[in-house]
């Protein structure tokens, strides 16, 4: 194994580990919000990766181009999901955890068999873009341009949202929200109405993902499957609710499946991840930046 | 219209009276079980998958001047003229739900043969259940070689499996290296089911009997969001072929992180599976020109049989697509159940069975270069000889073996 190897892995890595982050934070930011998992979250990048896939198809939109509206038409999307489901499923009198439970993976379900039928389940992507099979070589070290530009909007993505949450009202009246949704209510402030923008905030951040995705990934009904696990354990490895930690464990899980591959069989990867995550679980339930 | 509770009671309580008559007077039908993924990753697979099912059935029950089995007449003259009925069902790729539906098929809609499956892994359980029940199954195209060694008394397949394939891409390294081309160092790429293992278990044997050295030897999990790593490894190990055995998910992502990560192979010669799919070509199909592939199939054949053709133009009427390695081998799947139970002239499992085993059909009888179908006695029709084709200029030629060529092979890839 040459120094290169592990320099070329460790930075695809990186540049992956971003992405998962980019791609767990909505999860994280609902979750924080209250307390509720979206199992539908794999499904949500689905969507937003054939939106991406379509506005290419019909109207020659680079995906870089039509990010914005993914994570536009992503944010309409999240609130009429809370609006229309999640409201009601946090009223349920008794289980209210399951029925919440089910209400987002039966969501899941319905839009993957929707996607099934609407866009069959031929494999699609989007053969040429201006950053796709782009790269960029650096002493050997080849670094994909829609990874890297991914990485550099996940970065982006995520300074905004750190500025939204602490320096706006909007922000403020989140995580107030968040510490006492019964207190802000009081001070005249509408629980539902700020839910609904939580969700749609969560779902616009998936969407950026899924538009990013979509340069260098294939799109099929089931493609959300196996980042949503990955989504899972991130924001589980980088602490519930946390933005920062779903940042952070983003690049532990792109980083630690990387050396995984270099270690072990590469069939073997994921055990990496789960290994490290069973570790943060035995020193730090909550997860390395969980403040619940 | 609102549809009310006692609407739908009424429906469902009709439907229920209702079946049992339905099901007596279907007396002259002959139903087949066909299990394949029509949901999930390989959801795609199935959908064609029933298009060149249909297509067969089609002729079956049709009337067509073709020289194949079961075409000129309508039905099974064997049983007095019965049509063919296919029952789909779905297993997901989940060899667990891939054995339940085989139950169901056998015991409530009462079939009289299963084929099947796509994934090997699930022709392991379904035709389990189909050995207890005595019912024939039939692997259309299922690759893995360890699936006919089981010992079963009601398995066969009359396609070759991938001991078979990986000899042909021997026999094709063996003859390029006479001619001169340098082929010393192969790279293994292949995902962690049983299709993956079998092929790369029977790659490594014939590297090891023929004396080339594997480099690399990688397994990757299947549907991985990232093969980085597995490529970077691919590439420091810089094998003069790279044999990938990939579904198309993987293949699609193994072929763009190739080119992200500024790997260029001498040549891939890949293990069918992705590679004949056009939903990779038409992803990355531009950065595999010359890449080679075995297959069961060529529509080359066309100019030396016209009904290849005529059959390939009504499947693609169906499906959009041309016949490819897959959907070839699912419509002989049909016709060599059917002619077996034809020829059994009865539904009897075990019947059927046996005129399974007699089975004799010569190769210009199909649409496959095979050269006879006539199973040994673990089911297996070792007379499907395997043809390797290259893809040049946005479609497969064969290149190999030479009686069946109709081009030189292109080496190394553009």
């Amino acid at each position: 194994m040459t120094a290169e190897t592990i320099i070329q892995s460790l930075a695809s890595g990186l540049l992956m580990g971003l992405l998962y982050g980019l791609i767990a934070v909505g999860l994280a930011l609902i979750f924080g919000l209250m307390d509720v998992v979206n199992f539908a979250h794999g499904e949500f990048l689905m969507i937003a990766m054939y939106a991406t896939f379509f506005l290419f198809a019909f109207f020659a939109l680079d995906p870089l181009l039509s990010a914005p509206l993914v994570a536009a038409a992503l944010f309409i999307f999240g609130a009429v999901v809370y609006l229309l489901i999640v409201r009601f499923a946090v009223r349920a009198k008794a289980n209210t955890g399951m029925v919440q439970i089910f209400s987002t993976f039966g969501l899941a379900v319905l839009m993957r068999g929707v996607a099934q039928y609407f866009f069959t389940p031929d494999y699609r992507s989007i053969p040429h873009s201006w950053l796709g099979g782009k790269t960029i070589s650096i002493a050997g070290i080849y670094l994909p341009q829609p990874q890297l530009v991914g990485a550099l909007i996940a970065i982006a993505a995520f300074a905004g949202l750190y500025f939204f949450i602490h320096r706006t009202d909007f922000g403020r009246a989140l995580e107030a929200t968040r510490e006492d949704a019964g207190a802000v209510a009081l001070v005249g402030i509408d629980k539902n109405k700020v839910f609904a923008l939580g969700w749609g905030l969560g779902a616009a951040l998936v969407g950026l993902a899924g538009a990013v995705m979509a340069i260098f990934f294939y799109v099929f009904p089931d493609v959300g499957a196996s980042f949503a696990t990955i989504a899972y354990v991130t924001v589980a490895l980088g602490g519930f609710g946390s933005v920062f930690g779903a940042f952070a464990g983003g690049i532990v899980v792109g980083l630690v499946e990387a050396i995984t591959t270099l270690i072990l069989p590469p069939s073997l990867k994921t055990v990496g991840i789960y290994g490290v995550y069973l570790l943060v679980v035995f020193i730090r339930p909550r997860g390395l930046f969980g403040s619940i | 219209m609102t549809i009310t509770r006692r609407n739908v009671l009424l429906g469902a309580t009709a439907a229920a009276a209702l079946g049992p008559i339905a099901a007596r007077a279907q007396t002259s039908e002959v139903k087949i079980g066909v299990i394949y993924p029509f949901s999930g990753a390989s959801a795609q697979i199935g959908v064609d998958a029933q298009r060149a099912f249909e297509t067969a059935a089609e002729i079956i029950n049709g009337k067509f001047d073709y020289d194949l089995p079961l075409a000129r007449n309508e039905g099974l003259p064997g049983l007095g003229g019965a049509k063919i009925k296919l029952v789909f069902a779905d297993h997901q790729a989940d060899p667990q739900k891939g054995r339940a539906e085989a139950e169901r098929l056998i015991t409530q809609e009462k079939v009289a043969a299963v084929i099947g499956s796509y994934q090997s892994a699930v022709a392991v359980t379904a035709s389990q259940i189909c050995e207890r029940y005595q019912i024939p199954y039939l692997s259309a195209d299922n690759s893995s070689p360890s699936l006919h060694r089981r010992g079963l008394k009601y398995y066969f397949r009359a396609a070759p499996h991938d001991e078979m394939f990986s000899q042909a891409m021997f026999d094709f390294f063996d003859a390029m290296k006479k001619k001169g081309t340098k082929i010393e160092t192969l790279a293994l790429f292949h995902e962690d089911t049983i299709f993956g293992t079998d092929s790369s278990n029977a790659q490594l044997k014939l590297a090891q009997e023929r004396g080339y050295k594997v480099v690399a030897d990688i397994k990757y999990r299947a549907n991985s969001p990232s093969l980085s790593a597995e490529v970077q490894q691919l590439k420091a190990a810089n094998a003069d072929v790279l044999m990938p055995s990939s579904y198309t998910t993987d293949g699609i992502l193994l072929v763009k992180t190739m080119a992200e990560l500024g790997y260029k192979p001498n040549a891939i010669v890949a293990q069918d599976a992705g590679f004949s799919e056009k939903a990779l070509y038409d992803a990355v199909g531009d950065k595999l020109e010359g890449v080679i592939s075995r297959g069961s199939f060529s529509l080359d054949l066309a100019a030396k049989r016209p009904m290849v053709g005529k059959i390939n133009d009504m499947f693609k009427a169906k499906s959009g697509k041309d016949f490819n390695d897959y959907s070839s081998r699912q419509f002989m799947g049909l016709i060599v159940m059917a002619d077996a139970i034809n020829r059994a002239k009865s539904t009897e499992g075990e019947k059927i069975r046996d005129a399974l085993a007699a089975t004799d059909m010569p190769g210009e009888a199909t649409i496959m270069p095979w050269k006879r179908v006539k199973f040994d006695e673990n089911g297996q029709n070792n007379d499907a000889d395997p043809v390797l084709l290259q893809y040049v200029g946005g479609k497969f030629v064969t290149i190999f073996p030479t009686q069946a060529a109709v081009a030189e092979a292109s080496w190394p890839m553009k």
